[in-house]
Order: C-alpha cells, then structure tokens, then sequence
C-alpha cells in the first residue's frame, strides 16, 4: 500500500444530501481518495465542472433534479468521467435507468465491505453493461420527455395561474379607478354645487354637472312639495329636462317611482334593467334609459327629495357606484337646505324691506294727510261765514224799492232773487227785522266787504296751497332732458334770482370742476329748493350766513355741492323725517314739505345722492353728490 | 267781555279762527309761537279768559317742534294753574291731544269745524 498524497491522490466527487452517507463514505474512501462532496445536484454540477474529479459518486434521490437527470447532465459536462449512481433502490429498474441515464456502475445501498474495491475497480474503468441496451435507452428517453412534459405543464399551468391573477389585479385596478373617478367627479360635484346659494342654479347645475362628468343619459332632482304628498322635478338634464320641467312634471311619494320610493323610504334604489321591469318606470320623454338609480337627498335625516340618475346602459350601476353617488347626494342635500336657507332669509328680507316700505309709504301718507288737513282746516269755517253773512247781504235787497230801479233787467234781477231766496228758505222780511235789532256792531261785522272778500281770501289760498303740491309731486317724474350742465353757473344766476340781501350767500367753486351730465331744470329745482330752505331756517337771525361750495369728491366721478347755513340746525329727532313728503316744520310760512323730498328724489334719478349733517345751534350742512358723466 | 288767547303758526288758520271767535262775540289777542304766547298772556296779565293754543309750533328757542304746545301749556299753568286751555289739533294726533288734556289742559279741539271751538269754549267758561 503506498502512502497518501493528496496531490496525487485521486479525486472523488460524491454527490449526496444525506449527511450520515456523506460521512460514512468519506470515513472509508479519505485515507487513499480526495473526498469531494456536494448536497445537492445543482451544487454538485459546479464542483464537477471546476474540479474535474476522476470519478463521480451520485445518490440517487436528490433535491432539485432527480438523479438520472443529474446523470446526464454530468456525462454531458464530463463525457470521460466515470459516474456511478449509489441508490437505496435495489430494484433492478433502478440499475438499469441508472445504466440507461449514462452511469458506469449502480452501487446498492447500504454500502458493504465491497465499496472500496468497487470504487477502485471503477476508476480503473471499469463499466457494467446493460443487456439490451437500446430498448433500456429508449425507455429512459421517453421517461426523459415524460418528465419534460411534465414539467412543461407544470410551467404552463403557472403561467396561466399567473395570467388570471394579472387579469384579476388588473380588473381591480380598474374598479378602484372607476370608484376612484367617481369619488373624485362627486367631490367635484360637491365642490361646485355647494358654492351656489341660488337654488334654482344650484339644482340646475347639479342635473348638469352630473350628466356631463359621469356621462350619464340623465339626471333629474325632484324636491318634496310643502304637503310632502308630491315629488315634484325642479331640474332636469337637456331637452328631456326642459320639456319635463314645462309639463310642471311631478310623482307622487309612494313606491310607484323610483324616486318616490327613494324619498319614502330614504334609501338608494336601483333598476338596472329597466326594460325587464315593470314598464310603468317607462318614461316617454327618456325612451332610451335602461338603468335607473334614485338617491334621496337627506338632511338630518329629513328627505328632502330625491336625484334620478339614468343610463342608456343595461346593468350600469354597480353597489360600488351607489355608494359614492350617495356620499355626492349627501353633499347636494346639504346645499339643498344652505340654498333653501338662504331663499327662506332673502324672503325674510325682503319682507322686512316690504313692511319698511310700507312703514315709509305709510309715514309719509299720514305726513300728506296731515299737512292737507292743516292747509283745509280754514276753509270750512271762511265758508261757513260767508254763508252766514250772505242772507244779511241779501236782506238789504228788501230795501230797494220797486220803482227805485228804473232799468228793467235789474228790477227783473231783484225780483229773481227774492223768488229764489224764499224757494231755498230764506226769508228776507225776517232777517231784516233780526238785523234791525242787532247793535250796531254786531251787524257791521256781519255785513263787512272786507270780512266776506277776506274769508274768501283764506278758503282760495289754502285752496290753492293744496293744488299747488301737485308740481312738487310730479316735477320730478317730468321727462329728463340731461345736457352738460355747468353747476357753478347755473347756481349763482340761481342766487341772483332769489333776491337774497347782500352778503348773506358765499360762493366757493373749485376751478376745474367738471360739468355735470342733467337735466338743468330739475337741478335749478334742487337748488332752489335748498338755498330756500337755508334762507327760512335763517329766519330771526342776525348775522344770516349760507355757504355753497362746489368740488371735487372723492371719487374723480363725482362733484360735491355743500350749502351750510349758520341757523339753528336740526333737532335730532326730526333729521329722518325732512326726507318725507309732507313733513314740514314751517308751519304759517307755509311750505309745503316737498321740498327737500322733492330734491332727494331728482339727485337719485340723476344717480347722486343727498346727505345732510346737522347739530343743534351749529346751523346744518346739505351735501350733494352729483355724477359728471351719464349714468 | 271774555278774552281768548289764540297761539297758532299756522297763519290762515290763526286768522279764520280769530274771526269765527270775533263773530261769536269774543276778545280775540293772537300769537305764533310759543314765546310769543307766553309774553302776550304775561302783558294781559288777568285778562284772558281762556288759552287755545296749537300742538305743533315753533318752540320757546324758535325751532318748529312736535309737541311744542305742551311747552306753552306747563308755562301758562305756571304762571296760572286753573287757567283753562283748549288744545288744537289735526284730526291724525287726537292721541297726543288726549295726553295734553291728561296734563291739564281743559279740554283738545280737532281743527276744522270752527264753530265747534265756540261751543267748546263757552261750555268750559260756563263751567269755571
């Protein structure tokens, strides 16, 4: 027995992933071999091409490939190598495919006292023959592509498994897409519909923006009538929208409609085959729908009516979609009530605006009615005096005599009015006896020229005063005839007219003060009417002071027009009421409270306005404004 | 003879009812103003009979006022507390009238049918 010397040593590779065997065999071959070991197949295949062993020791049953197919791939990769399969397989199958697959020897397992002696003989060259060959060859082949096939359906298998997932991840991706789409179009709905507070646009827009972000054939809202017996569609999608909406299209709240039993029950429902339904959901003016959904509209959980929404689609409406729709619903009820809210406060409004209105009409007719019946108060009793004194007056006629009147007409006027004084009454014989008695005072004041002429007076001037408000009250409604009016001009020749004494009015016109754009008429109206009002509230005064100035306002648009006077100003109480018609605090002078309502009413139709400031004993301020060009 | 103080602004209305009173036999002595009123009643200290003065006028400082009358009436009833004084009103402020009659005047009258103040004014004196 020569010595060992690994580097001369033969090589042995022993593929094999039992650990015991493994051992075993490196324990009897390593005093005369270099034991070389591998695991498993694949690994055993890349120790055998990097070290090219003298010889391969393989076990049969092996993790990733089964040993015959190790086998070949061995041969393949080292065609001079001799390979000898160990199996635990005894079965004379076994030896033969181990043959079959390439491999110079079969070792049975377990390994005997015969092992070295084998090992040495195979690395001699020794190799077992197989009996009939061939056909043991052709055998392997098939088993070989029986396995392959195997495989191939295996992997094919796989793959499909792969397939289906992909489609099935796929198909999820796209529903999260869609339900994705839909949350964000209905957050987007929401967006728009709950910025607008006018409820008509805000329905109108809602069936609008729904059909064309969804791509929906329709959509209606109906709202809940006041009895809440009725749905009653107050939005519609285009055409069919707008012919529904015309026919005043209203359902009643059972369960009849979509949309009622919606609102009745305040739950979602859906129809996705409209024509496998009833055919009383059909709708002759959307002929083409073939899903329906309704959604209520609930707010804190009140229904507050219901959102149709139509496909041409059969089955177009998943649970997924109704969920996301109802979050949108949800939304749009909100904006429902904020809009109904706001429609009840504007009404609000508007009625407070209504009872001022009437408060004002009602102020300034109770003004009128005043100020008419201080004007009338004198007339009945200036009439009732001359009634009285007439028959006195008459009475005289009893002294003409018949032959004192020489002229026939006259002596026929005499005799006319004793007839007609006694058809009304009036006997003239009698008054003259009362008169006769009277003191002579008594009867001079019932009988006085003056006194009668001075009733008569009185009842024709209050008369007059009255009729004379009517230019107050229409001047300002006569037609405009706006022209470019140099304010500056027009009111000093407005002074001049005026006859105020000297002294009394300073003007103060900024230079480049533009014309105004108005009826010069109607200005030489307002104008008047103030400088004059000054004037009367100076009245008592000693040093009686109006200042008109006339500038620039603020806005470059704008000229400003400011009388001040230095009277005894404005109680408090009454700054409100000068603005009236009819109120008036002039009493005997007789004004006839127009005036300055008069002059607010022209400057607002000129699109000016009229402010006044006033404290007591500091006299009181008019202010003007006046726009320069056309408004 | 009986003397009635008339205190109203408003001129022809003063005026006719100076003459319906001058028929009916009174002593007429006119006034526009509160001041005014206050000042003819002091000169004729004891002379006036009677005060019928108007609601609305001018005021103690000359500015027209709602309600100056009152002001005359606490004046006059100062200076003569059991003197009589018929208020003047128009028809649209019998109320106030009313609570210037609860303030002691004698009596409101609502312009208009003048010779209705004469009857007033005699059944008030007849009862003083």
């Amino acid at each position: 027995m020569t010595a060992f010397d690994p580097r001369t040593a033969p090589q042995i590779l022993y593929i094999e992933d039992n650990e015991e065997s493994r051992a075993l065999v490196r324990r009897l071959l390593s005093n005369r071999f270099v034991v070389l070991e591998a695991a498993n197949a694949l690994d055993g295949l890349q120790l055998a091409e990097e070290t090219h062993p003298n010889l391969v020791l393989l076990d049969h049953n092996l993790p990733h490939m089964t040993g015959s197919e190790a086998a070949t791939r061995l041969k393949k990769l080292l065609p001079n190598t001799p390979l000898v399969v160990i199996s635990s397989d005894t079965s004379a199958g076994a030896r033969i495919r181990a043959l079959a697959a390439g491999a110079a020897g079969f070792i049975p397992k377990p390994i005997d006292d015969t092992f070295e002696r084998l090992i040495e003989e195979y690395l001699n060259g020794r190799v077992e023959k197989l009996d009939h060959a061939e056909e043991h060859m052709a055998a392997y082949q098939q088993e070989l592509v029986e396995r392959l096939e195997g495989n191939i359906r295996q992997l094919t298998g796989t793959v499909e498994r792969n397939k289906f997932l992909l489609d099935q991840n796929q198909r999820m991706f796209s529903m999260l897409e869609r339900r994705h789409r839909l949350l964000e179009t209905g957050a987007r709905v929401a967006q728009v519909v709950t910025s607008i507070l006018d409820i008509n646009d805000l329905l109108k827009h809602t069936a609008n923006i729904i059909c064309s972000e969804f791509s929906f054939y329709y959509a209606g809202i109906f709202l809940l009538s006041e009895d809440k017996e009725w749905a009653v569609l107050r939005a519609g999608f285009g055409e069919a929208g707008r012919k529904m909406l015309a026919e005043n299209h209203r359902l009643p709240v059972d369960d009849q409609s979509l949309a009622g039993k919606a609102i009745l029950s305040r739950q979602a429902q859906i129809t996705l085959d409209v024509d496998g339904e009833a055919s009383r959901f059909k709708n002759p003016f959307l002929p083409n729908t073939r899903s329906e959904m309704a959604l209520p509209l609930i707010f804190e959980s009140q229904a507050l009516g219901a959102l149709t929404v139509q496909s041409n689609q059969m089955n177009a409406f998943t649970e997924e979609d109704l969920t996301t729709l109802q979050s949108m619903a949800d939304q749009i009820a909100i904006a429902i009530n904020n809009a109904q809210l706001m429609s009840k406060l504007e009404n609000a409004t508007a009625e407070i605006l209504r009872r001022k209105t009437f408060e004002a009409i009602a102020t300034a007719t109770g003004e009128a009615i005043h100020w008419v019946g201080n004007k009338a108060a004198p007339i009945p009793g200036s009439i009732r005096r001359v009634r009285e004194s007439l028959p006195y007056l008459l009475a005289l006629i009893e002294l003409v005599e018949g032959t004192a009147v020489t002229r026939d007409s006259l002596r026929a006027a005499v005799r006319e009015i004793r007839e007609q004084t006694r058809a009304k009454g009036i006997d003239l014989k009698r008054v003259m006896e009362e008169m006769s008695a009277m003191k002579p005072n008594r009867l001079a004041s019932l009988v006085s020229v003056e006194s009668l002429l001075e009733d008569l007076d009185i009842a024709e001037t209050s008369a007059n005063t009255i009729l004379e408000i009517k230019e107050g009250l229409i001047g300002p409604a006569r037609q405009r005839h706006d022209t470019a009016v140099s304010l500056g001009q027009m009111i000093r020749r407005t002074v001049a007219n005026m006859g105020l004494p000297d002294g009394v009015v300073e003007i103060g016109w900024a230079e480049d003060l533009p014309h105004v754009h108005a009826d010069e008429r109607q200005m030489e109206q307002v104008f008047n009417n103030m400088i004059k009002n000054a004037w009367e509230a100076l009245a008592g005064s000693t040093a009686p002071r109006i200042t008109i100035l006339g500038q620039r306002d603020r806005d470059p648009d704008y000229v400003q027009i400011i009388i001040s006077d230095n009277g005894p100003g404005i109680p408090r109480e009454i700054q409100e009421k000068i603005w009236v018609s009819f109120f008036t605090t002039k009493g005997g002078s007789g004004g006839t409270g127009l005036g300055l309502s008069a002059c607010q009413q022209i400057v607002s139709q000129h699109g000016g306005t009229i402010t006044m400031e006033s404290e007591a004993g500091q006299g009181a301020t008019f202010r003007v404004r006046l726009p320069v060009r056309k408004n | 003879m009986t003397t009635v103080l008339l205190v109203d602004d408003e001129k022809l209305v003063q005026r006719s009812l100076e003459k319906t009173l001058l028929r009916a036999g009174f002593e007429v002595i006119t006034a526009a103003d509160c001041k005014g009123g206050s000042e003819s009643f002091r000169q004729n200290a004891g002379t006036v009979d009677i005060v019928v003065l108007d609601l609305n006028m001018p005021g103690f400082d000359g500015v027209p006022k709602s309600g100056a009358g009152l002001d005359l009436l606490e004046d006059l009833k100062k200076q003569q507390p059991n003197l009589p004084v018929v208020i003047l009103t128009a028809y649209d402020e019998v109320n106030k009238a009313k609570d210037a009659a609860a303030r002691g005047s004698s009596a409101f009258f609502v312009k208009g049918r003048e010779q209705g103040l004469v009857e007033l004014i005699q059944k008030i004196l007849k009862e003083t």
